[in-house]
């Protein structure tokens, strides 16, 4: 409902062009959900990874966006998307490092809105899938509530949540154990070479590569509908 | 804008396979950024025959494929894709269904390539146009893909090699001197000295009036025979110092005919005469130095070195000699039998070299040898001529019965004998067995009378250990000494074969124990444990489970020639007659894993012996798979002649 109320407020300043086209875009296809009856094959999920300076949500900032689309089953190569964001402050050198981001390249990338404007232009109302979802999610929001005044409407997977709902079933605890759903153990478990990781790129393309197996999975035990999968 | 990173990395995945190795990198990353990925679990449906084509062509990345034509309700498999293989051409080229089902066979990785963009590509690039065309064209033929026909497909392969790198060698016919010197077998030994002399020659050769050969005179023969003796042999006919016969031979020998026999016969000169025998015209002469000046690396060397050989640390470098000569011989494609037939012969005189100092040795510390007959046996892997890398030495020794009371004493001398040669062979390089089978262990150095015990009670009571022991032992080779002796047990181990009942049932059994891998790389064939874990055990997953074949069917069906694993499945093709394809295929099995683990050996500095299947190259895997078919074969027909799945464990 508060959703609703974000979308239409929004509409209302883009009938005022207060707001760019692209944004405008793609409040207008938010505004319906999609159908918990629709076949996932019909589904386009974008898997996507963000890298940012650091590890505080309030603080760290956005240095670049990686993404790859995946629809009826299919990783689509051509259907990706990968920014690097220009950022004044990068932070402290050993993130940087971590991210195989020169300073140099942050320099080369574009500004933080156009990257995020970019972004919700190529995401639509696909279905978001992230390894740790809360965490990008939460970066991609703060820079639209402060520019836009929205947020992200898409409905979202967490793959390591998917994972440990399709490993241990929906209660296990995963705080217990954390680690066992890391990127780098849940690719080693199904088979993925690592490649580029530290990229926001790659690591989309790796978790891409995940979610793509966690669905074959899922549709063992019956998940093979937007709703099943979403628990909507 | 796709993403630059991960278009890359498809580009990058693609470019390992035929036939986009070659692509433009610019045209590469423009299929990469089209390519579709799609994940398959085991039993999924690709496409059916008869399916309406689809409009992507198909590449495995990991994983595997089956490919079958359905015929009258039974499937045929007519071919199994795994990494990098391409199916589905069809669709490129037009035509409305396809003709064969694909099935998932394991868990597998597929990109999907869209035909309209491969269409484009060939339009603009003629290596792909080929290449493309070459696929289809297999696509058409609904195929049985026999080894044979695989193998034939390899050997031609190896053949244009040959032709390009090898020509110059041994494939290369030894030109032999025809301008002869001769002299009769009546001129005084000076007057021949004068004429070599003259001449400028290290030999003459002596004649009868027909021209046929009858001796030769060599610088040696000179030097030995006349200067070292006393009194005045100057004036003797020459055919009393001449040494004779003379080695004949047909003319169109090549270098590698020579080299072979000159490491055989331990000779110099050969006589080329009309019919290759002594009874007909000479024609020519074909020395030593005629063969080896016509090629460089040169086994003879190498031969003739450690046979000249004082010490032992001589032999090592022999040794290491000859090993850079299997690097040349491998780079080059040299045939696997021809190959292991050299480093066998130089391996057998290592030994035989290390035995002799050892006598001497034993000698020297006042050890008297006992006027007895024996013989040093290699077994295993050497004892097949298998062994091109020097791995761990498996050897015994096996002498004549002592008279009553000397026993003890006579087996002092041969253990003692033992010690020193198997430690002189790990200077060679030849590790130590880790389960100790070699002749300075007291167990394995034993008269004749307590080897054939041994062999009954294996023989008689099939146990695992026995048919442990069974499969190293029974490959024992005579390599120095009294052949007879060996003989004398190969015959008693035929006879307690005949007498006790079920042995070669349990033998062939036992041959049964490694299993094919059926899955292919990465999941099911590689090895769990953590040493090597990813690696592929070549050793007992593959080659053993031939010889271990060989072995049990030379032994029932009674060869009494000690012989390799593929000269005994070539033996087997002769006794076998229904079997007679199979066993071919075997030979052409088991000659690849030879290559394969020696390759792979060279490169690792290893034994060879573990595998990774991504060093392997695309031909060398589709290779290996046919190879499991035929070790899947003639494990099926083992089971079969022994009906093994009536016996019970």
């Amino acid at each position: 409902m508060i959703d609703r109320a974000i979308i239409e407020a929004g509409l209302f300043r883009c009938r005022k062009k207060a707001l760019p086209p692209d944004v405008c875009r793609y409040l207008m296809e938010n505004r319906k959900k999609i159908p918990a009856k629709k076949p996932l094959n019909e589904v386009r999920f974008v898997v996507f990874d963000t890298e940012t300076t650091g590890f505080d949500l309030k603080t760290d900032k956005i240095i670049s966006i990686g993404a790859i689309a995946l629809t009826a089953q299919r990783i689509e190569v051509g259907d990706s998307f990968e920014v690097l964001v220009r950022q004044e402050k990068v932070g402290d050198r050993e993130a940087v490092s971590v991210h195989g981001l020169l300073r140099k390249d942050i320099a080369s990338g574009i500004n933080e809105i156009s990257a995020v404007t970019a972004f919700l232009d190529y995401i639509g109302n696909s279905v978001l899938v992230a390894q740790h979802a809360g965490f990008d999610i939460t970066m991609v929001n703060r820079v639209l509530w402060k520019n836009f005044g929205i947020r992200l409407f898409n409905d979202v997977v967490d793959t390591a949540s998917l994972a440990k709902r399709l490993e241990k079933g929906p209660y296990y605890n995963l705080a217990h154990k954390a680690g066992e759903y890391r990127l780098d153990n849940l690719c080693e478990r199904y088979n993925i070479r690592l490649h580029d990781r530290h990229t926001s790129a790659g690591d989309a393309y790796l978790t891409a590569q995940l979610f793509q197996r966690l669905l074959a999975k899922g549709k063992k035990s019956g998940i093979d509908t937007a709703g099943s999968l979403l628990m909507t | 804008m796709p993403s630059n990173t991960i278009v890359e990395r498809v580009a990058a995945d693609l470019s390992k396979y035929p036939p986009f190795d070659v692509l433009d990198p610019s045209v590469l990353l423009d299929l990469a950024s089209c390519i579709s990925i799609h994940y398959h679990e085991e039993g999924e449906v690709i496409f059916n025959k008869g399916d309406v084509l689809g409009d992507a062509s198909f590449m495995v990345m990991k994983g595997a494929i089956r490919l079958f034509d359905t015929i009258d309700g039974e499937e045929v498999l007519v071919d199994l894709c795994d990494e990098g293989d391409i199916f589905g051409v069809r669709a490129i080229f037009g035509g409305s269904t396809y003709v064969l089902s694909a099935h998932v066979a394991e868990e597998s990785l597929v990109y999907e390539m869209p035909i309209e963009k491969i269409r484009s590509l060939i339009a603009a690039n003629t290596s792909l146009s080929m290449f493309f065309a070459g696929e289809f064209a297999k696509s058409m033929q609904v195929m049985e893909r026999t080894l044979t026909n695989a193998f034939d497909q390899h050997r031609v392969r190896y053949n244009e090699q040959s032709c390009r790198s090898f020509l110059e060698h041994e494939t290369l016919e030894v030109k032999p001197v025809t301008n002869v010197i001769t002299c009769s077998p009546d001129i005084s030994v000076r007057a021949a000295a004068k004429i070599m002399s003259d001449c400028n020659i290290g030999s003459i050769l002596v004649v009868s009036p027909e021209n046929h050969p009858l001796g030769i005179i060599t610088d040696t023969d000179l030097r030995k025979k006349v200067v070292a003796q006393p009194g005045s042999v100057n004036e003797r006919p020459v055919h009393e110092i001449m040494s004779s016969p003379v080695y004949t031979i047909t003319g169109g020998k090549t270098v590698a005919d020579m080299v072979m026999l000159m490491v055989k016969t331990k000779l110099r000169h050969f006589c080329i005469t009309e019919d290759g025998t002594v009874d007909s015209p000479l024609q020519g002469i074909i020395s030593e130095h005629d063969i080896i000046t016509s090629e460089g690396n040169n086994p003879a060397v190498i031969m003739k070195e450690i046979m000249a050989a004082d010490q032992v640390e001589q032999l090592k470098k022999e040794r290491d000699k000859a090993e850079n000569l299997l690097q040349v011989y491998i780079r080059q494609d040299v045939a696997v039998h021809f190959i292991s037939n050299i480093i066998t012969e130089i391996n057998d005189a290592l030994i035989v070299k290390a035995i002799t100092f050892a006598i001497a040795e034993l000698e020297h510390d006042g050890f008297r040898r006992p006027a007895l007959p024996f013989c040093w046996l290699s077994l295993g892997s050497e004892g097949r001529k298998e062994q091109l890398l020097r791995t761990d030495q498996d050897n015994a020794l096996l002498y004549a019965d002592p008279p009553e009371g000397k026993e003890e004493e006579v087996h002092d001398y041969f253990l003692a004998l033992g010690r020193k040669v198997t430690a002189m062979l790990v200077e060679t390089g030849f590790e130590q067995c880790p389960a100790e089978v070699m002749a300075s262990n007291p167990q394995w150095c034993q008269p004749v009378s307590v080897w054939k015990k041994y062999f009954s009670r294996w023989i008689q009571n099939p146990e695992p250990k026995a048919l442990m022991h069974s499969t190293i032992f029974f490959d024992f080779r005579p390599v120095y000494g009294e052949a007879v002796l060996a003989m004398e047990l190969k015959r008693n181990i035929f006879e307690e074969i005949a007498t006790g009942r079920g042995f070669l049932e349990f033998f062939a059994k036992n041959a049964l124990q490694n299993p094919p891998p059926l899955g292919f790389f990465r999941n099911f064939m590689v090895e769990k444990s953590r040493d090597h874990a990813n690696e592929f055990d070549i050793k007992s997953r593959a080659m053993m489970p031939l010889s271990d074949a060989a072995r049990v069917l030379a032994y029932e069906l009674r060869v009494p020639d000690y012989l390799s694993t593929s000269e005994r499945f070539r033996k087997l093709a002769e006794l076998m007659t229904p079997e007679r394809d199979l066993c071919l295929e075997a030979v052409g099995a088991y000659e690849f894993l030879m290559r394969l683990r020696v390759v792979n050996g060279l490169r690792l500095v290893s034994s060879g012996r573990y595998i990774n299947p991504e060093n392997l190259n695309k031909i060398d895997r589709q290779m290996l798979r046919n190879v499991f078919a035929t070790i899947e074969q003639v494990q099926k027909t083992l089971n079969l002649r022994f009906q093994l799945d009536y016996i019970r464990d």
